[in-house]
């Protein structure tokens, strides 16, 4: 296959975003807080190092889980923060985190117990939304977008009021949290899953590219055409649901990567899902870190500045953008 | 629910309700190889419903039997292999060009150039085959939609193509072109196709049912079944023959 040039701008994107998320950091003169650029050296490089990783792994499987979702609703529109999914995930983390500190569990292991609550909640809330969407032919955008954003909302004030019945230590953590932030110090086994997460999502979706493809038609054609349409919704949804899941447990509900990253990769790469696959992947990995250096630049170091505040202050109005394009109407 | 028949394709008591309505009643239709066959009546009668059933693509209670080529029950795969289905309102994805939609129709067969080429051909697409569908007329989306059928059965003999409607928008000159591949389609097969049009439909199939309140109530060879008498009472209209083209009786303006 001729590979397209876009996904050398994709990849370079990406690069570029590593680069400088590598070289950034404060003014090491004590100057008061100016940014640098320096190569980094011993325990600062594989720090950010790690920090590229983390950001460019959970930027993939946001891309991926806004790629699925959006062929899925067959809708532009779509993706896990727009539609509530990651608000959804962000109460069954709540819910987890409360029923820990009740229960008093131990901090070993709970990440999974966090996985478990936030692909409880993605499943949950992607159910909700995509009945109420639904309609005869297909899934009406409107309904669509208007459930998700009343959805979010409704998950958001039921994270709001659980947060209220753990002590305050731990609410300044889900707070901070619930606006999308990569963790400082990932622990090993945390960033083993969300690569599993990655990788499986590319996996399960590059399998089922033709069929893909031939489901953006309408739903009599594809099903004569050969495709299982129940199969492959299934497997849409809960591929959907699962990587928005991880991606929130891990770093919160990191908005607007899921829906500008397959947005860019059909803007360069063409509609066919052989491309889109790999090519959202590679840009959400690429806004993620990008935005990770941006917040790096922004907050010197201090570390307070959740990464979901830079993708949404880049992320909305390209919304607004797609829906004043009328995207939607597709 | 035991069918014996040499028939290409064949409905048995194929039966569908929507809601309280009963959009098509036990109705057993059978298609023969080199037959056109054209399924006429009034709008609501229950074509598109038997042209769905007849796809496979019915579901829900009595759905009633259901043969291809004397195989009872054919697997999804072998029926995409061998039969072909054009919605009303076909929804191709606005993003792909023309060329890449007809390439959508060899999901079954897999990959043929060739077969794509000449399904773009037929429909007098391919000057036009890079342009996505989103800049295309309604008309030539209605043709890329009979060529994406066409290619998705281009090496099947026998082989079965189903149309709901696929004259919607198309200009005179266009259906006579597709009416030369639904013959061609026809040699090697059968082509069901549902039309408004009785007029069209004489002249283009040979054979058609006549249907009425989701009931079949004439069927045979073309010629003996589209007449001014069973359309009239069909229709509940004055259909008159004018020239020898079949036509719904309208006063003349003032």
């Amino acid at each position: 296959m001729k590979r397209p040039p876009g996904f050398v701008i994709v990849v370079a994107l990406l690069a570029a975003g590593a680069l400088l998320r590598m070289l950034l950091g404060p003014a090491a003169d004590d100057s008061g807080l100016r940014v640098s650029l320096s190569i980094p050296t011993g325990e600062v490089l594989s720090l950010r190092a790690t920090a590229v990783l983390s950001a460019a792994l959970v930027g993939a499987v946001l891309g991926l889980s806004g790629l699925a979702l959006q062929s899925l609703l067959r809708n532009p529109l779509a993706s896990p923060f727009v539609l509530g999914i990651s608000s959804g995930a962000g109460f069954g983390v709540a819910c987890v985190l409360v029923l820990g500190y009740l229960f008093a569990w131990s901090g070993a292991g709970l990440f999974g117990r966090e996985v478990f609550g936030a692909v409880a909640g993605a499943a949950l809330s992607l159910a909700i939304v995509s009945r109420f969407g639904r309609q005869t032919d297909g899934h009406d955008p409107t309904t669509l977008v208007l459930s998700g954003v009343i959805l979010g909302a409704i998950f958001s004030a039921g994270t709001a009021l659980l947060e209220h019945m753990v002590p305050f230590g731990l609410r300044g953590d889900l707070l901070s949290w619930m606006a999308g932030r990569l963790p400082e110090l990932p622990s090993r086994g945390e960033l083993i899953v969300v690569a599993v997460a990655a990788v499986g999502g590319f996996a399960v979706l590059a399998r089922r590219t033709q069929a893909l493809d031939v489901s953006m038609l309408s739903d009599d054609e594809a099903r004569s055409s050969g495709v299982n349409l129940g199969a492959l919704r299934g497997t849409l949804f809960w591929t959907g649901g699962i990587l928005a899941g991880v991606a929130v447990a891990y770093a919160g509900p990191i908005g607007f990567v899921g829906l500008v990253g397959p947005h860019i990769a059909r803007r360069l790469l063409g509609p066919r899902h052989a491309a889109l696959v790999p090519g959202s992947a590679l840009a959400g990995a690429a806004l993620l870190v990008l935005a990770d250096a941006v917040r790096q630049a922004i907050d010197l170091g201090s570390g307070r500045l959740p990464v979901g505040v830079v993708t949404a202050l880049a992320g909305g109005p390209f919304f607004l953008w797609l829906l004043r394009r009328g995207a939607w109407r597709s | 629910m035991e069918i014996l028949t040499t028939a290409l394709l064949a409905g048995m008591r194929l039966s569908q309700r929507y809601g309280a309505t009963v959009a098509l009643h036990e109705t057993t239709i059978e298609v023969e190889r080199g037959q056109i066959l054209a399924v006429v009546g009034p709008n609501g009668c229950g074509k598109s419903t038997l042209l769905r059933a007849l796809a496979g693509l019915a579901h829900g209670e009595g759905a009633g039997g259901f043969s291809l080529f004397s195989s009872k029950v054919p697997s999804r795969e072998h029926r995409a292999k061998v039969m072909a289905f054009v919605p009303q309102r076909p929804d191709l994805a606005a993003d792909f060009t023309a060329r890449e939609v007809v390439q959508l129709g060899r999901f079954a067969r897999g990959a043929d150039e060739y077969a794509v080429g000449d399904a773009l051909r037929a429909v007098g697409l391919r000057v036009r085959s890079e342009l996505p569908m989103r800049v295309l007329s309604g008309g030539e989306r209605q043709r890329v939609a009979v060529a994406r059928a066409l290619a998705q059965i281009d090496g099947a003999d026998p082989c079965v193509l189903l149309l709901d409607e696929p004259f919607s928008g198309i200009d005179p000159g266009e259906v006579s072109r597709i009416v030369g591949a639904l013959r061609a389609t026809a040699e090697r097969g059968a082509v069901v196709l549902s039309l408004h049009d009785p007029g069209l439909a004489r002249a283009i199939a040979t054979h058609a049912a006549v249907m009425s309140g989701g009931r079949i109530v004439s069927h045979g060879v073309a010629s003996e079944v589209l007449v001014p008498e069973t359309l009239t009472k069909a229709y509940g209209h004055p259909i008159d023959q004018v020239a020898g083209w079949l036509a719904p009786r309208i006063e003349p303006s003032r």
